[in-house]
């Protein structure tokens, strides 16, 4: 009987993706700048969670893959995976950061204010039905302050720590080359700070939100305070090779600090690309949460950090599709032997002699 | 940092006579441990002679319990030395050992019981199992003969053998105190360390785990060092005993003699507090 | 002059994807893991262009290996046809330009998701397994780094307790495959999610085969004329599956690892797992001319 060697299985993967991107037909820029302008927020996780901060990329991304963030997701590291390290920027500071949203729920008030900046959190979240009528939804003009907001805000723990009520830990200053770097070092633990903060900036936001949730409702021993939010824009400051430091550009980033009241204040902190309230809020609490002396299983460094990841999440869950009949043989034949073992063991005569069941054991 | 004082007063320290016949499977010498005021051990002796139970007592804070953990090299002291009368480890200094060197001693030579079964006993694997560890470290390939051999352990600590695939969570105190001594005892150690073995198990229970460890005692002339607060427990299984208190040995002698005749104040404190 | 002369043509990415830093990792990675045989080395493991779990580790050893002159088998479950290696041969190809094969005999560099070929590999040959899970503890000690420790401490106790209870409840060793095997005598891996049927082909072999978890992050490797003993007691044999009477239908091969295929009905039939050694056997029977290797099975059986 002849075997026909066909190359079904190549020509079945071609005609998959094909099926899947005729769904979508052409991607086309205009596409791109309708994601782009339509869904920035998206593309904020988007970039956050990928690690690059590009919105046209991410724009690109989610339209090649459909929407699916995961996909984008891997689109936009892999491509991250081919581009060259030009440089290392310069580390900022918080008085550098042009401060466009900021709040405290620690205090009522705070030097620079409570800047409520963009947000919906105060909105009632009504769905605008009109629009599918053909009636656009424009949003009321913002009617601009008598005196403007402070383009960058001063630190709230600077004022905390010259009160006495945090602890000042003393700067470290790291060359740039010698930062620890995630992407291009393996994850060991206890993590480097470093690892731990670039982990969970580029964690997958509903991993995060999960764990996070769960240390807040109890399951540590954490209770967070937001001591400080912010939604920013962070300047890029890189050295030119004469000396100059120069900006190429900004990007824009949130941060959260969480106060928890354990023997004394501590702080837990997160940041990332974007602006993404629930990741950095969440994060912030693990980073707390996991600092703690015998932190709840959920809260566990190696716990959080290994299973919010993106990537390798969805990865992993999805390659259970992957055929698995090699393994499930393997399995399939040690149960048959143990029923074969037992029918076996069955059938024989009654064995006048009684063995002792260590002997028992090893006959079978 | 104060100095140390290492004295033992003399009048307190009575030698067993007939003991003293044998050399010392255990000695401890200037045992120390200081956190800035705190003198957690402040300078302790000890010695212990084949097939006797020594038994330490004491109040929490005493530092009996970390005395323990550093006869069982889990634990170092600031300054002092640890023999063992031991084949191959003769005069040597046993906090010197590395970790591998720690790790194989602990698993031939001491066997442990604590007071909390999940320090000593492995919560996820059976209890024959968790005998069967010992003798898998010991090098033991073959699977008849481990499970022949925790079967015996398990049976002379008096657990019941048909419960011996059982996992020790499924298990009551009294038994998974059992299952700590037949693993404890299964490589024949030469010493049996017990950190407070009956302590939070009920009264009537305690009162038969106690009867298999004396019987064992007898049995096998197992040399063991106890540790407790309840002189009542001392008292049913020492030979010897050292009363501690804030770091130092404040009395030693034989069991009767500091039972019925105690010296030093604070051991009479504690002898009448009890009758 | 402008700046352009003085670079290389713009390209999409460099040869075999991976950038030269990326590339030098895992070179040095791998030379650590032969230096230590079965010790499990830690590395950055970067993104690809395919799913994490999909076979990233092994792609990232191959591409760090290929050669323009690189012969490459790619192969899942035992077959170089089905979906998961398609898709790895394609993108090999697409960023090596590197010759394909479905011939174990003549490939150099064989990537294998779950299976080792039937034929014997020599000392030419490099075998890159994928590994979905690198941690043999795993199943007592989740967490990697506590698991690290054990092993530094040859503290693998628990992991024969596994065994031993496996025998107490069901009267025979249940490990189905990833058996844990003792490397060099000194650290404990897993072969990786191979049968039973292929870890003893690990056992001195002629060639190098290096084991690549791409999402875990680990890279460990058994060099050639290594001693790799799957954990076995004395007086309990090694057993693996019970395919040595097994005829493959469409080949007629015998006593070689088998795929069961449910009839409706209600009986099997076997096919060799093996996929292209049943095809050469199939091409034999044709009267083609085709070389097949010396196999490590011979009547069903290795000895």
């Amino acid at each position: 009987m002849a075997y026909v060697a066909t190359r079904g299985g190549e020509y079945a993967i071609e005609q998959a993706e094909r099926l899947f991107r005729a769904d979508l037909g052409p991607i086309t820029r205009e596409r791109v700048d309708a994601v782009r302008t339509g869904l920035p927020y998206l593309i904020d996780r988007l970039m956050g969670e990928a690690s690059l901060y590009e919105p046209d990329l991410a724009a690109l991304a989610l339209a090649q893959a459909g929407g699916d963030l995961y996909e984008a997701i891997l689109l936009l590291r892999a491509y991250r995976t081919t581009q060259p390290r030009i440089a290392v920027a310069d580390p900022i500071d918080q008085p550098d950061l042009l401060t466009v949203r900021r709040i405290s729920a620690a205090f009522k008030d705070i030097p620079g204010g409570q800047i409520l900046g963009p947000t919906l959190d105060y909105s009632h979240r009504l769905l605008q039905v009109d629009v599918l009528q053909g009636n656009d939804y424009v949003p009321e003009p913002v009617i601009p302050a008598a005196k403007p907001a402070p383009a960058t805000q001063p630190s709230l723990t600077s004022w905390q720590k010259a009160q006495g009520l945090i602890p000042n830990h003393p700067g470290e200053t790291v060359a740039p080359e010698e930062i620890p770097d995630l992407t291009r070092e393996p994850l060991l633990f206890p993590a480097a700070r470093a690892h731990k903060l670039q982990s969970l900036a580029r964690a997958d936001t509903g991993g995060t939100l999960a764990l996070g949730y769960a240390s807040m409702r109890g399951y540590s021993a954490v209770h967070p305070t937001v001591n400080e939010l912010r939604l920013a824009y962070a300047p890029v400051r890189l050295r030119h090779p004469s000396g100059t430091i120069f900006s190429a550009g900004r990007v824009r980033v949130s941060q959260t600090e969480v106060i928890s009241k354990a023997k004394e204040l501590q702080l837990g902190f997160s940041a990332t690309f974007g602006w993404n309230e629930v990741k950095v809020i969440a994060a912030a609490t693990l980073d707390l949460a996991s600092n703690q002396p015998n932190p709840h299983p959920a809260a566990n460094e190696e716990f959080v950090l290994y299973h919010t990841e993106p990537v390798e999440s969805s990865g992993f869950c999805i390659h259970f599709k992957l055929p698995h009949y090699v393994t499930f043989q393997s399995t399939l034949d040690a149960l048959r032997r143990v029923k074969t073992d037992k029918d076996t063991a069955a059938a024989k005569p009654a064995v006048t002699e009684k063995l002792a069941p260590h002997q028992e054991e090893v006959a079978l | 940092m104060a100095a140390l004082d290492t004295t033992q007063s003399a009048e307190l320290t009575r030698q067993p006579p007939r003991l003293m016949l044998a050399e010392p499977i255990l000695t401890m010498r200037g045992i120390a441990r200081i956190y800035g005021n705190v003198t957690a051990l402040g300078g302790v002796d000890v010695t212990v002679y084949p097939g006797e139970v020594l038994g330490i007592v004491g109040e929490s804070g005493s530092g009996k319990s970390t005395l323990l953990r550093m006869m069982n090299l889990e634990d170092t002291p600031d300054t002092g030395i640890y023999n063992l009368a031991l084949p191959g480890h003769e005069g040597r200094n046993l906090f010197t050992l590395d970790r591998f060197e720690r790790r194989m001693l602990r698993a031939h030579h001491i066997g442990i019981v604590y007071q909390n079964p999940h320090l000593g006993l492995l919560m996820n694997h059976t209890s024959s199992g968790n005998v069967a560890e010992r003798l898998l470290i010991a090098g033991n390939r073959n699977f008849a003969e481990l499970r022949e051999r925790a079967r015996q352990s398990l049976d002379a600590s008096e657990f019941p053998i048909e419960r011996m695939d059982a996992r020790p969570n499924e298990l009551s105190g009294g038994m998974q105190q059992r299952v700590q001594l037949a693993k404890a005892i299964a490589l024949e150690p030469a010493i049996l360390l017990l950190d407070e073995p009956t302590t939070g198990l009920d009264v009537s229970v305690q009162a038969l785990v106690l009867d298999t460890l004396k019987r064992l005692q007898r049995e096998r002339s197992i040399t063991m060092v106890l540790v407790s607060h309840d002189l009542g427990v001392i008292r049913t299984m020492a030979d010897r005993v050292m009363v501690m208190r804030r770091g130092k040995v404040v009395e030693q002698g034989l069991a009767d003699q500091i039972f019925q005749d105690p010296q030093h104040a604070y051991t009479q404190q504690l002898v009448h507090a009890k009758l | 002059m402008k700046l352009q002369e003085l670079t290389k043509p713009w390209m999409a990415f460099n040869y075999g994807f991976l950038d030269e830093s990326a590339k030098r990792e895992i070179r040095r990675r791998i030379l650590k893991a032969i230096a230590v045989p079965g010790y499990q080395v830690p590395y950055a493991s970067r993104e690809v262009p395919i799913a994490r779990g999909w076979g990233t580790g092994g792609l990232q050893v191959t591409l760090t290996l290929l050669k323009p002159t690189s012969v490459v088998k790619v192969i899942d479950q035992g077959s170089d046809d089905s979906v998961n290696a398609s898709s790895i041969r394609k993108f090999v190809a697409r960023v090596g330009g590197a010759v394909e094969t479905e011939d174990t005999m003549a490939a150099t560099i064989i990537q294998s998701r779950h299976r080792i070929p039937e034929e014997k590999l020599r000392e030419d040959q490099v075998l890159v397994l994928q590994v979905p899970n690198p941690e043999p503890l795993r199943p007592v000690q989740p967490d990697m780094s506590v698991a690290r420790e054990m092993h530094g401490d040859a503290d693998y106790g628990q992991l024969w307790l596994v065994l031993y209870e496996q025998l107490v409840k069901s009267g025979r060793i249940m490990q189905g495959s990833s058996y844990p095997s003792m490397v060099n005598g000194r650290h404990v891996m897993t072969p990786s999610p191979i049968p039973r049927w292929d870890v003893p082909k690990l056992n001195q072999a002629d060639h190098l085969t290096i084991l690549s978890a791409g999402r875990e992050k680990r890279i460990f490797a058994v060099p050639p004329y290594t001693r790799v003993e799957p954990l076995v007691f004395d007086d309990v044999p090694y057993r693996v599956e019970d395919h040595q009477d097994k005829t493959c239908y469409r080949s007629d091969v015998t006593g070689f690892f088998m795929n069961e295929l449910p009839q409706e009905d209600g009986s099997s039939q076997y096919e060799l797992s093996d996929s292209h050694f049943g095809v050469k056997h199939i091409r034999k029977l044709e009267a083609e001319a085709v070389e097949i290797g010396e196999t490590w099975y011979k009547n069903g059986r290795m000895d």
